[in-house]
Protein backbone atom coordinates (compact mmCIF):
# COMPACT_ATOMS: atom_id res chain seq x y z
CA UNK A 1 0.00 0.00 0.00
CA UNK A 2 1.92 3.49 -1.79
CA UNK A 3 1.09 6.48 0.46
CA UNK A 4 -0.55 8.89 -2.34
CA UNK A 5 -1.69 12.55 -2.01
CA UNK A 6 -4.36 13.92 -3.98
CA UNK A 7 -4.39 17.64 -4.61
CA UNK A 8 -7.74 18.66 -3.44
CA UNK A 9 -7.62 23.02 -4.15
CA UNK A 10 -5.66 24.55 -6.93
CA UNK A 11 -3.07 25.86 -4.58
CA UNK A 12 -2.48 23.94 -1.60
CA UNK A 13 -4.22 20.97 0.71
CA UNK A 14 -4.06 17.48 -0.25
CA UNK A 15 -5.94 14.17 0.78
CA UNK A 16 -4.13 11.41 1.72
CA UNK A 17 -4.56 7.21 0.51
CA UNK A 18 -2.37 4.52 1.32
CA UNK A 19 -1.75 4.64 4.61
CA UNK A 20 -3.37 3.18 7.79
CA UNK A 21 -2.40 6.00 10.65
CA UNK A 22 -4.21 3.55 13.12
CA UNK A 23 -1.14 1.93 13.11
CA UNK A 24 2.64 2.83 14.40
CA UNK A 25 4.22 4.43 11.19
CA UNK A 26 7.50 3.46 9.47
CA UNK A 27 10.37 5.91 9.57
CA UNK A 28 9.27 6.35 5.86
CA UNK A 29 6.19 6.86 6.20
CA UNK A 30 6.74 10.02 8.56
CA UNK A 31 8.88 11.47 6.04
CA UNK A 32 6.29 11.41 3.15
CA UNK A 33 3.54 12.76 5.58
CA UNK A 34 5.92 16.17 6.12
CA UNK A 35 7.00 16.41 2.89
CA UNK A 36 3.53 16.20 1.89
CA UNK A 37 2.96 18.74 4.47
CA UNK A 38 5.67 20.77 3.40
CA UNK A 39 3.98 21.28 0.11
CA UNK A 40 0.24 21.31 0.98
CA UNK A 41 0.53 23.14 4.24
CA UNK A 42 -3.15 20.88 4.51
CA UNK A 43 -3.15 17.24 4.79
CA UNK A 44 -6.72 14.88 5.46
CA UNK A 45 -6.37 11.31 5.92
CA UNK A 46 -10.17 9.91 5.17
CA UNK A 47 -11.65 6.69 7.17
CA UNK A 48 -9.51 6.36 9.91
CA UNK A 49 -11.27 5.00 12.99
CA UNK A 50 -8.30 6.61 15.64
CA UNK A 51 -8.59 6.41 19.54
CA UNK A 52 -7.31 9.00 21.48
CA UNK A 53 -4.48 7.10 22.20
CA UNK A 54 -3.91 6.48 18.55
CA UNK A 55 -4.16 9.82 17.74
CA UNK A 56 -2.04 11.01 20.17
CA UNK A 57 0.85 8.04 19.45
CA UNK A 58 0.51 9.30 15.47
CA UNK A 59 0.86 12.79 16.55
CA UNK A 60 4.15 12.78 18.53
CA UNK A 61 5.78 11.25 15.43
CA UNK A 62 5.92 15.41 14.42
CA UNK A 63 7.32 16.96 17.47
CA UNK A 64 6.29 17.48 20.94
CA UNK A 65 2.71 17.80 21.83
CA UNK A 66 1.50 21.10 23.41
CA UNK A 67 -1.00 21.41 26.24
CA UNK A 68 -4.20 23.59 25.01
CA UNK A 69 -4.47 26.83 26.93
CA UNK A 70 -8.24 26.04 27.36
CA UNK A 71 -7.34 22.84 29.21
CA UNK A 72 -4.60 24.96 31.34
CA UNK A 73 -6.86 27.34 32.17
CA UNK A 74 -9.97 24.70 33.03
CA UNK A 75 -10.92 23.10 36.22
CA UNK A 76 -9.48 19.26 36.62
CA UNK A 77 -13.21 18.21 36.72
CA UNK A 78 -14.30 20.54 34.28
CA UNK A 79 -12.21 18.92 31.26
CA UNK A 80 -13.67 16.25 28.90
CA UNK A 81 -10.82 14.23 28.61
CA UNK A 82 -7.97 13.30 31.28
CA UNK A 83 -5.03 13.19 28.67
CA UNK A 84 -4.14 17.22 28.80
CA UNK A 85 -2.54 17.58 25.42
CA UNK A 86 -5.74 16.27 24.12
CA UNK A 87 -8.08 19.45 23.33
CA UNK A 88 -11.46 19.32 23.29
CA UNK A 89 -13.50 20.75 19.92
CA UNK A 90 -16.69 19.98 20.76
CA UNK A 91 -19.99 21.41 21.88
CA UNK A 92 -20.27 18.97 24.94
CA UNK A 93 -20.92 19.91 28.43
CA UNK A 94 -17.44 18.91 30.30
CA UNK A 95 -18.23 15.28 30.58
CA UNK A 96 -21.38 14.26 30.02
CA UNK A 97 -23.57 13.74 26.73
CA UNK A 98 -25.41 17.08 27.18
CA UNK A 99 -25.31 20.20 24.49
CA UNK A 100 -23.55 23.43 25.92
CA UNK A 101 -26.60 25.73 26.77
CA UNK A 102 -26.47 29.14 24.63
CA UNK A 103 -24.75 30.93 27.61
CA UNK A 104 -22.08 28.40 28.23
CA UNK A 105 -18.86 30.81 28.30
CA UNK A 106 -17.11 27.95 26.69
CA UNK A 107 -19.32 28.17 23.99
CA UNK A 108 -18.70 31.73 24.10
CA UNK A 109 -14.82 31.14 24.50
CA UNK A 110 -15.12 28.67 21.34
CA UNK A 111 -17.20 30.97 19.09
CA UNK A 112 -13.84 32.76 18.70
CA UNK A 113 -13.08 29.73 16.31
CA UNK A 114 -14.85 31.40 14.25
CA UNK A 115 -12.89 33.78 13.31
CA UNK A 116 -9.78 33.27 10.82
CA UNK A 117 -6.49 32.43 13.51
CA UNK A 118 -3.60 30.29 13.61
CA UNK A 119 -3.13 28.24 16.70
CA UNK A 120 -1.62 29.60 19.64
CA UNK A 121 0.13 32.31 18.06
CA UNK A 122 -0.73 33.89 21.23
CA UNK A 123 2.33 32.11 22.52
CA UNK A 124 6.02 33.34 22.72
CA UNK A 125 5.98 30.30 19.91
CA UNK A 126 3.25 29.17 17.88
CA UNK A 127 1.64 25.87 16.98
CA UNK A 128 3.46 23.78 14.27
CA UNK A 129 0.83 21.39 13.08
CA UNK A 130 -2.51 21.41 14.66
CA UNK A 131 -3.95 17.60 13.98
CA UNK A 132 -7.76 17.45 14.62
CA UNK A 133 -9.69 14.02 14.31
CA UNK A 134 -13.37 13.67 13.84
CA UNK A 135 -15.99 11.58 15.80
CA UNK A 136 -19.31 13.55 15.46
CA UNK A 137 -20.01 15.73 12.78
CA UNK A 138 -23.46 18.28 12.36
CA UNK A 139 -25.45 17.49 8.84
CA UNK A 140 -24.80 20.56 8.13
CA UNK A 141 -21.99 23.56 8.32
CA UNK A 142 -19.23 22.99 11.19
CA UNK A 143 -16.67 23.19 8.32
CA UNK A 144 -13.15 23.92 8.96
CA UNK A 145 -11.77 26.45 6.17
CA UNK A 146 -8.23 26.80 5.86
CA UNK A 147 -6.43 30.23 3.81
CA UNK A 148 -2.73 29.69 2.23
CA UNK A 149 -1.11 32.54 3.88
CA UNK A 150 2.11 31.65 1.34
CA UNK A 151 -0.04 32.31 -1.69
CA UNK A 152 -1.46 35.02 -0.10
CA UNK A 153 1.69 36.97 0.68
CA UNK A 154 2.98 35.92 -3.05
CA UNK A 155 -0.33 37.77 -4.26
CA UNK A 156 0.75 41.06 -2.50
CA UNK A 157 1.66 44.14 -4.31
CA UNK A 158 5.91 44.54 -4.22
CA UNK A 159 4.58 48.06 -1.98
CA UNK A 160 3.12 45.81 0.55
CA UNK A 161 5.78 43.27 0.47
CA UNK A 162 8.46 45.94 1.10
CA UNK A 163 6.09 47.29 3.53
CA UNK A 164 5.32 44.13 5.82
CA UNK A 165 8.82 42.87 5.69
CA UNK A 166 10.04 43.82 9.29
CA UNK A 167 6.61 44.38 10.84
CA UNK A 168 6.10 43.49 13.97
CA UNK A 169 2.65 42.32 15.51
CA UNK A 170 1.29 41.28 18.84
CA UNK A 171 -0.62 38.92 19.93
CA UNK A 172 -2.83 37.72 22.94
CA UNK A 173 -6.04 35.25 23.13
CA UNK A 174 -7.49 38.36 24.77
CA UNK A 175 -7.73 40.15 21.23
CA UNK A 176 -9.35 37.59 19.71
CA UNK A 177 -12.14 36.73 22.18
CA UNK A 178 -12.46 40.95 22.47
CA UNK A 179 -13.29 41.15 18.91
CA UNK A 180 -16.49 39.11 19.72
CA UNK A 181 -17.39 40.94 22.50
CA UNK A 182 -16.05 38.28 25.05
CA UNK A 183 -13.50 39.47 27.94
CA UNK A 184 -11.19 36.28 29.27
CA UNK A 185 -10.44 36.00 32.25
CA UNK A 186 -7.26 34.13 33.30
CA UNK A 187 -5.76 34.24 36.91
CA UNK A 188 -2.53 33.65 35.41
CA UNK A 189 -1.45 37.03 33.62
CA UNK A 190 1.29 35.11 31.58
CA UNK A 191 -1.27 33.27 29.43
CA UNK A 192 -3.06 36.82 28.40
CA UNK A 193 0.16 39.28 27.73
CA UNK A 194 0.85 40.18 24.44
CA UNK A 195 3.55 38.06 22.43
CA UNK A 196 5.57 39.47 19.51
CA UNK A 197 5.74 37.40 16.51
CA UNK A 198 7.07 38.95 12.96
CA UNK A 199 4.25 39.46 10.34
CA UNK A 200 5.92 37.62 7.47
CA UNK A 201 7.56 34.48 8.51
CA UNK A 202 10.10 31.72 6.45
CA UNK A 203 9.53 28.17 6.04
CA UNK A 204 12.09 26.71 7.54
CA UNK A 205 12.14 23.93 5.20
CA UNK A 206 10.99 24.99 1.94
CA UNK A 207 12.34 28.52 2.49
CA UNK A 208 8.68 30.10 1.29
CA UNK A 209 7.03 33.56 2.73
CA UNK A 210 4.22 33.39 4.30
CA UNK A 211 1.94 35.91 6.47
CA UNK A 212 1.60 35.29 9.63
CA UNK A 213 -1.91 36.10 10.49
CA UNK A 214 -4.05 35.77 13.48
CA UNK A 215 -7.65 36.75 14.89
CA UNK A 216 -5.02 36.83 17.81
CA UNK A 217 -3.41 40.05 16.92
CA UNK A 218 -4.18 43.16 18.34
CA UNK A 219 -1.42 45.39 17.27
CA UNK A 220 1.58 46.39 15.44
CA UNK A 221 4.76 47.37 17.28
CA UNK A 222 5.53 51.16 16.68
CA UNK A 223 1.70 51.71 15.02
CA UNK A 224 -1.17 53.81 16.50
CA UNK A 225 -3.48 50.63 17.51
CA UNK A 226 -6.85 51.46 15.60
CA UNK A 227 -4.19 51.93 12.29
CA UNK A 228 -2.16 48.50 13.19
CA UNK A 229 -6.19 46.94 13.43
CA UNK A 230 -7.56 48.51 10.09
CA UNK A 231 -4.49 47.56 8.41
CA UNK A 232 -4.59 43.84 10.09
CA UNK A 233 -8.42 43.51 8.95
CA UNK A 234 -7.47 44.54 5.11
CA UNK A 235 -4.68 42.08 4.73
CA UNK A 236 -6.85 39.31 6.30
CA UNK A 237 -9.65 40.02 3.64
CA UNK A 238 -6.78 39.92 0.95
CA UNK A 239 -5.63 36.61 2.75
CA UNK A 240 -9.00 34.77 2.86
CA UNK A 241 -10.22 35.78 -0.49
CA UNK A 242 -12.38 32.46 -2.15
CA UNK A 243 -9.18 31.46 -4.58
CA UNK A 244 -7.07 31.08 -0.96
CA UNK A 245 -9.63 29.22 0.58
CA UNK A 246 -10.17 25.62 0.67
CA UNK A 247 -13.28 24.28 2.84
CA UNK A 248 -13.34 20.95 4.53
CA UNK A 249 -16.70 19.22 5.30
CA UNK A 250 -16.17 16.79 7.42
CA UNK A 251 -16.70 12.97 7.72
CA UNK A 252 -16.76 10.60 10.39
CA UNK A 253 -13.08 9.12 11.46
CA UNK A 254 -11.44 11.85 9.45
CA UNK A 255 -8.08 13.45 10.43
CA UNK A 256 -7.06 17.08 8.95
CA UNK A 257 -3.54 18.02 10.06
CA UNK A 258 -2.42 21.65 8.47
CA UNK A 259 0.67 23.67 9.38
CA UNK A 260 -0.02 26.45 11.08
CA UNK A 261 2.75 28.73 10.07
CA UNK A 262 1.63 28.23 6.42
CA UNK A 263 -2.49 28.68 6.95
CA UNK A 264 -5.34 30.37 8.95
CA UNK A 265 -8.39 28.47 9.57
CA UNK A 266 -11.75 29.13 10.85
CA UNK A 267 -15.19 27.19 11.57
CA UNK A 268 -18.36 27.69 10.16
CA UNK A 269 -21.83 28.17 11.78
CA UNK A 270 -23.45 25.05 12.50
CA UNK A 271 -26.39 24.43 14.97
CA UNK A 272 -24.70 24.14 17.74
CA UNK A 273 -27.76 24.13 20.05
CA UNK A 274 -29.39 21.00 18.72
CA UNK A 275 -26.38 19.36 16.85
CA UNK A 276 -23.50 17.21 18.05
CA UNK A 277 -20.02 17.80 16.42
CA UNK A 278 -17.35 16.58 18.49
CA UNK A 279 -13.57 16.72 17.11
CA UNK A 280 -10.24 16.08 18.76
CA UNK A 281 -7.18 18.06 18.66
CA UNK A 282 -3.73 17.26 18.90
CA UNK A 283 -1.30 20.56 18.57
CA UNK A 284 2.58 20.41 17.53
CA UNK A 285 5.13 23.03 18.90
CA UNK A 286 6.14 25.02 16.05
CA UNK A 287 9.78 24.95 15.59
CA UNK A 288 11.99 26.53 13.77
CA UNK A 289 10.25 30.26 12.74
CA UNK A 290 12.62 33.24 13.18
CA UNK A 291 10.15 34.63 16.20
CA UNK A 292 11.83 37.39 19.00
CA UNK A 293 14.38 35.92 20.68
CA UNK A 294 12.07 34.22 23.67
CA UNK A 295 14.78 35.30 26.52
CA UNK A 296 14.05 39.14 25.74
CA UNK A 297 11.17 38.59 25.71
CA UNK A 298 10.79 37.10 29.16
CA UNK A 299 12.93 39.95 30.48
CA UNK A 300 10.31 43.29 29.99
CA UNK B 1 -29.75 68.64 -22.03
CA UNK B 2 -30.90 65.44 -21.06
CA UNK B 3 -30.00 63.73 -17.28
CA UNK B 4 -28.91 60.10 -18.75
CA UNK B 5 -27.74 56.91 -17.17
CA UNK B 6 -25.01 54.52 -17.78
CA UNK B 7 -24.61 51.33 -15.60
CA UNK B 8 -21.03 50.74 -13.75
CA UNK B 9 -21.51 47.59 -12.03
CA UNK B 10 -24.26 44.47 -12.88
CA UNK B 11 -25.86 44.49 -10.24
CA UNK B 12 -26.00 48.36 -8.90
CA UNK B 13 -24.44 52.01 -9.49
CA UNK B 14 -24.76 54.36 -12.69
CA UNK B 15 -22.63 56.94 -13.46
CA UNK B 16 -25.02 60.52 -14.24
CA UNK B 17 -24.33 62.44 -17.23
CA UNK B 18 -26.13 65.76 -18.81
CA UNK B 19 -26.68 67.51 -15.93
CA UNK B 20 -24.69 70.68 -14.01
CA UNK B 21 -25.60 70.45 -10.45
CA UNK B 22 -23.72 74.04 -9.78
CA UNK B 23 -27.29 74.75 -11.00
CA UNK B 24 -30.79 74.14 -8.96
CA UNK B 25 -32.24 71.08 -11.21
CA UNK B 26 -36.25 71.38 -11.86
CA UNK B 27 -38.51 68.84 -10.19
CA UNK B 28 -38.28 66.29 -12.93
CA UNK B 29 -34.86 65.75 -13.07
CA UNK B 30 -34.96 65.28 -9.01
CA UNK B 31 -37.72 63.01 -9.81
CA UNK B 32 -35.93 61.10 -12.48
CA UNK B 33 -32.80 61.31 -9.72
CA UNK B 34 -34.26 59.50 -6.95
CA UNK B 35 -35.96 56.85 -9.40
CA UNK B 36 -32.57 56.09 -10.34
CA UNK B 37 -31.32 55.92 -7.24
CA UNK B 38 -33.89 53.69 -6.22
CA UNK B 39 -32.65 50.98 -8.77
CA UNK B 40 -28.94 52.03 -9.04
CA UNK B 41 -28.33 52.64 -4.84
CA UNK B 42 -25.01 54.66 -6.03
CA UNK B 43 -25.03 57.65 -8.39
CA UNK B 44 -21.77 58.88 -9.41
CA UNK B 45 -22.01 62.60 -10.86
CA UNK B 46 -18.35 63.29 -12.41
CA UNK B 47 -16.62 66.48 -13.29
CA UNK B 48 -19.29 68.71 -10.83
CA UNK B 49 -17.34 71.89 -9.69
CA UNK B 50 -19.10 72.27 -6.37
CA UNK B 51 -18.41 74.19 -3.24
CA UNK B 52 -20.49 73.99 -0.07
CA UNK B 53 -23.16 75.96 -0.94
CA UNK B 54 -24.28 74.38 -4.33
CA UNK B 55 -23.22 70.87 -2.73
CA UNK B 56 -26.15 72.24 -0.13
CA UNK B 57 -28.50 73.39 -2.35
CA UNK B 58 -28.49 70.05 -4.38
CA UNK B 59 -28.41 67.57 -1.54
CA UNK B 60 -31.97 70.07 -0.13
CA UNK B 61 -33.67 68.75 -3.32
CA UNK B 62 -34.06 65.07 -1.39
CA UNK B 63 -34.86 66.52 2.13
CA UNK B 64 -33.64 68.00 5.16
CA UNK B 65 -29.48 67.71 6.16
CA UNK B 66 -28.36 66.12 8.78
CA UNK B 67 -26.44 67.90 11.21
CA UNK B 68 -23.17 66.25 12.32
CA UNK B 69 -23.60 66.65 16.13
CA UNK B 70 -23.21 63.55 18.05
CA UNK B 71 -21.42 61.89 15.51
CA UNK B 72 -17.83 62.13 16.36
CA UNK B 73 -15.37 62.84 19.12
CA UNK B 74 -14.69 66.53 17.62
CA UNK B 75 -15.89 69.31 19.12
CA UNK B 76 -18.35 71.84 17.43
CA UNK B 77 -15.65 74.49 18.34
CA UNK B 78 -12.75 72.32 16.42
CA UNK B 79 -14.59 71.54 13.59
CA UNK B 80 -13.09 72.15 10.29
CA UNK B 81 -16.77 73.34 8.59
CA UNK B 82 -20.10 73.81 9.34
CA UNK B 83 -22.32 71.27 10.73
CA UNK B 84 -24.12 70.44 8.15
CA UNK B 85 -21.13 69.03 6.11
CA UNK B 86 -19.55 66.03 7.60
CA UNK B 87 -15.88 66.72 7.14
CA UNK B 88 -14.85 63.28 5.56
CA UNK B 89 -10.72 64.76 5.23
CA UNK B 90 -7.53 63.94 6.97
CA UNK B 91 -7.54 67.29 7.93
CA UNK B 92 -7.83 69.75 11.21
CA UNK B 93 -9.47 72.74 11.53
CA UNK B 94 -6.64 74.82 9.96
CA UNK B 95 -6.82 72.48 7.25
CA UNK B 96 -3.34 70.43 8.92
CA UNK B 97 -2.99 66.73 7.68
CA UNK B 98 -4.23 64.96 11.27
CA UNK B 99 -0.65 63.69 13.16
CA UNK B 100 -1.19 59.71 13.03
CA UNK B 101 -1.79 59.66 16.64
CA UNK B 102 -4.42 62.65 16.52
CA UNK B 103 -7.70 61.13 18.32
CA UNK B 104 -9.67 62.52 14.82
CA UNK B 105 -7.67 60.27 13.13
CA UNK B 106 -7.98 57.50 15.12
CA UNK B 107 -11.88 57.71 15.25
CA UNK B 108 -11.83 58.15 11.46
CA UNK B 109 -10.21 55.07 10.82
CA UNK B 110 -13.35 53.28 11.57
CA UNK B 111 -14.62 54.45 8.14
CA UNK B 112 -12.21 51.72 6.77
CA UNK B 113 -15.30 49.48 7.80
CA UNK B 114 -17.89 48.45 5.84
CA UNK B 115 -21.01 50.55 7.35
CA UNK B 116 -24.33 52.48 6.54
CA UNK B 117 -24.05 55.94 7.60
CA UNK B 118 -25.40 57.05 10.66
CA UNK B 119 -27.45 53.53 11.47
CA UNK B 120 -26.19 54.49 15.21
CA UNK B 121 -28.65 57.31 15.15
CA UNK B 122 -32.58 56.54 16.03
CA UNK B 123 -32.92 58.21 12.61
CA UNK B 124 -30.45 56.64 10.01
CA UNK B 125 -29.15 58.43 7.14
CA UNK B 126 -31.13 58.11 3.59
CA UNK B 127 -28.81 59.54 1.10
CA UNK B 128 -25.46 60.35 1.67
CA UNK B 129 -23.87 62.82 -0.84
CA UNK B 130 -19.76 62.78 -0.77
CA UNK B 131 -17.82 65.21 -3.04
CA UNK B 132 -13.99 65.14 -4.08
CA UNK B 133 -12.47 68.44 -3.36
CA UNK B 134 -8.97 66.70 -3.20
CA UNK B 135 -8.27 64.00 -3.60
CA UNK B 136 -5.23 60.92 -4.23
CA UNK B 137 -3.66 59.26 -6.81
CA UNK B 138 -3.46 56.29 -4.62
CA UNK B 139 -5.95 54.10 -2.24
CA UNK B 140 -8.79 56.26 -0.67
CA UNK B 141 -11.21 54.46 -2.74
CA UNK B 142 -14.77 54.41 -1.38
CA UNK B 143 -16.00 51.11 -2.40
CA UNK B 144 -19.93 50.47 -1.96
CA UNK B 145 -22.06 46.79 -1.55
CA UNK B 146 -25.29 45.97 -2.63
CA UNK B 147 -27.52 44.86 0.22
CA UNK B 148 -30.51 43.83 -1.86
CA UNK B 149 -28.46 41.71 -4.03
CA UNK B 150 -26.59 40.69 -0.73
CA UNK B 151 -29.99 39.64 0.60
CA UNK B 152 -31.35 38.31 -2.13
CA UNK B 153 -28.43 36.09 -2.33
CA UNK B 154 -28.95 34.53 0.86
CA UNK B 155 -30.63 30.61 1.39
CA UNK B 156 -33.90 30.47 2.23
CA UNK B 157 -32.77 29.37 6.09
CA UNK B 158 -30.86 32.49 6.45
CA UNK B 159 -33.91 34.44 5.45
CA UNK B 160 -36.23 32.96 7.79
CA UNK B 161 -33.97 32.86 10.64
CA UNK B 162 -32.56 37.28 10.37
CA UNK B 163 -36.36 37.80 9.28
CA UNK B 164 -37.33 39.52 12.75
CA UNK B 165 -33.96 39.91 13.98
CA UNK B 166 -33.20 43.43 15.78
CA UNK B 167 -29.65 44.83 16.13
CA UNK B 168 -28.36 47.02 18.24
CA UNK B 169 -26.02 49.98 16.91
CA UNK B 170 -23.31 52.74 18.40
CA UNK B 171 -20.51 53.96 17.15
CA UNK B 172 -19.14 52.45 20.75
CA UNK B 173 -19.08 49.24 18.61
CA UNK B 174 -17.29 50.16 15.25
CA UNK B 175 -14.73 51.95 17.12
CA UNK B 176 -14.47 49.14 19.58
CA UNK B 177 -13.42 47.06 16.88
CA UNK B 178 -10.62 48.74 16.09
CA UNK B 179 -9.22 49.35 19.89
CA UNK B 180 -10.34 52.61 19.69
CA UNK B 181 -11.94 53.19 23.63
CA UNK B 182 -10.23 56.43 24.88
CA UNK B 183 -13.52 57.93 24.98
CA UNK B 184 -15.17 60.61 27.54
CA UNK B 185 -18.19 59.95 30.16
CA UNK B 186 -20.33 62.24 27.47
CA UNK B 187 -18.84 60.77 24.53
CA UNK B 188 -20.07 57.46 25.63
CA UNK B 189 -23.58 58.81 26.65
CA UNK B 190 -23.56 60.77 23.13
CA UNK B 191 -22.84 57.05 21.55
CA UNK B 192 -25.46 55.68 23.67
CA UNK B 193 -26.96 51.93 20.99
CA UNK B 194 -30.27 52.38 18.91
CA UNK B 195 -32.14 49.62 17.48
CA UNK B 196 -32.33 48.64 14.20
CA UNK B 197 -33.77 46.17 11.90
CA UNK B 198 -31.59 43.78 10.36
CA UNK B 199 -33.90 43.36 7.27
CA UNK B 200 -35.69 46.22 5.64
CA UNK B 201 -37.97 47.05 2.94
CA UNK B 202 -37.38 50.02 0.36
CA UNK B 203 -40.39 51.92 0.07
CA UNK B 204 -39.95 52.80 -3.19
CA UNK B 205 -38.83 49.14 -4.82
CA UNK B 206 -40.17 46.73 -2.00
CA UNK B 207 -37.01 45.41 -2.36
CA UNK B 208 -35.45 43.75 0.70
CA UNK B 209 -32.00 44.47 1.99
CA UNK B 210 -29.78 43.34 5.01
CA UNK B 211 -29.16 46.36 7.58
CA UNK B 212 -25.51 45.87 8.43
CA UNK B 213 -23.13 48.45 9.36
CA UNK B 214 -19.87 47.91 11.36
CA UNK B 215 -22.05 50.14 14.24
CA UNK B 216 -23.81 46.99 15.37
CA UNK B 217 -22.39 45.04 18.11
CA UNK B 218 -25.36 43.05 19.08
CA UNK B 219 -28.55 41.45 18.28
CA UNK B 220 -31.36 41.48 20.95
CA UNK B 221 -31.65 38.30 22.61
CA UNK B 222 -28.37 36.49 21.48
CA UNK B 223 -25.40 36.22 23.43
CA UNK B 224 -22.93 39.41 22.35
CA UNK B 225 -20.62 36.54 21.06
CA UNK B 226 -22.83 34.80 18.87
CA UNK B 227 -24.37 37.87 17.40
CA UNK B 228 -21.11 39.47 16.10
CA UNK B 229 -19.59 35.79 15.20
CA UNK B 230 -22.87 35.84 13.05
CA UNK B 231 -23.09 39.48 12.11
CA UNK B 232 -19.11 38.94 10.54
CA UNK B 233 -20.33 36.11 9.03
CA UNK B 234 -23.53 38.52 7.37
CA UNK B 235 -21.11 41.33 6.74
CA UNK B 236 -18.44 38.44 4.78
CA UNK B 237 -21.38 37.30 2.36
CA UNK B 238 -22.93 40.60 1.97
CA UNK B 239 -19.20 42.73 0.57
CA UNK B 240 -18.21 39.23 -1.77
CA UNK B 241 -16.56 40.46 -4.62
CA UNK B 242 -19.82 40.22 -7.02
CA UNK B 243 -21.57 42.70 -4.86
CA UNK B 244 -18.94 45.51 -4.37
CA UNK B 245 -18.01 48.46 -6.68
CA UNK B 246 -14.95 50.03 -6.08
CA UNK B 247 -15.09 53.97 -6.68
CA UNK B 248 -11.51 55.57 -7.59
CA UNK B 249 -12.13 59.13 -7.11
CA UNK B 250 -11.37 62.06 -9.52
CA UNK B 251 -11.21 65.86 -8.67
CA UNK B 252 -14.98 67.22 -8.27
CA UNK B 253 -16.54 63.85 -8.63
CA UNK B 254 -19.74 63.70 -6.52
CA UNK B 255 -20.91 60.57 -5.34
CA UNK B 256 -24.79 59.40 -3.81
CA UNK B 257 -25.94 56.35 -2.19
CA UNK B 258 -28.92 55.24 -0.79
CA UNK B 259 -27.74 53.78 2.90
CA UNK B 260 -30.84 52.23 2.98
CA UNK B 261 -29.60 49.40 0.36
CA UNK B 262 -25.86 49.76 0.79
CA UNK B 263 -23.00 49.81 2.20
CA UNK B 264 -19.48 51.09 1.87
CA UNK B 265 -16.06 51.96 3.00
CA UNK B 266 -12.88 53.63 2.31
CA UNK B 267 -9.58 51.89 1.34
CA UNK B 268 -6.73 52.74 2.73
CA UNK B 269 -4.50 55.71 1.34
CA UNK B 270 -1.23 57.38 2.63
CA UNK B 271 -2.61 59.90 5.13
CA UNK B 272 0.42 62.06 4.60
CA UNK B 273 -1.40 63.47 1.43
CA UNK B 274 -4.25 66.04 1.73
CA UNK B 275 -7.42 64.27 0.77
CA UNK B 276 -11.06 66.51 1.21
CA UNK B 277 -13.51 65.44 1.09
CA UNK B 278 -16.99 66.70 2.16
CA UNK B 279 -20.25 65.18 2.84
CA UNK B 280 -24.09 66.41 2.61
CA UNK B 281 -26.45 63.78 4.42
CA UNK B 282 -29.90 63.28 3.93
CA UNK B 283 -31.57 62.39 6.94
CA UNK B 284 -34.42 59.66 6.75
CA UNK B 285 -36.16 57.16 7.17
Amino acid sequence: MALNIRPVHPVFAGEVTGIDICQPLSRDQVAAIEAGMDRYAVLTFPDQPLTDDQQVVFSANFGELEIPLAAQMAKPEARRFDKLELGDISNFDGKTDNLRARNDSRRMYALANRLWHSDASFRAVGAGYTLLHSRIVPSKGGNTEFADMRAAYDALDDATKAEVENLTTEHSIVFSREQIGFEVKSDDASNVRPVKHPLVVTHPVTGRKSLYLSSHIGGIVGWPVPEARAFIRDLTEHATQPRFVYSHKWRVNEMVMWDNRMVMHRATRFNDLKEQRDLRRTSIKGVGLAVEDATAMAAE
Amino acid sequence: MTVAFQPLHPVFVAEVSGIDLTRAPDPGTVAAIEAAIARYAVLVFRDQRLDDDTQRTFSRCFGPLEAATGGHVTAVQDRRLPLDMQDASNLDRDHAVLDRYDRKRMFNLGNRLWHSDSSYRPTPALYSLLSGRTVVEQGGHTEFADMRAAYDALDDTTKLDITDLVCEHSLLFSRGLLGFTDLSDSEKSLFAPVRQPLVRTHPATGRQSLFLSAHAGTIVGWPVPEARAFLRDLTEHATQKPFTYSHKWRRHDLVMWDNRTTMHRVTRFDETLVRDMRRTTVAGP
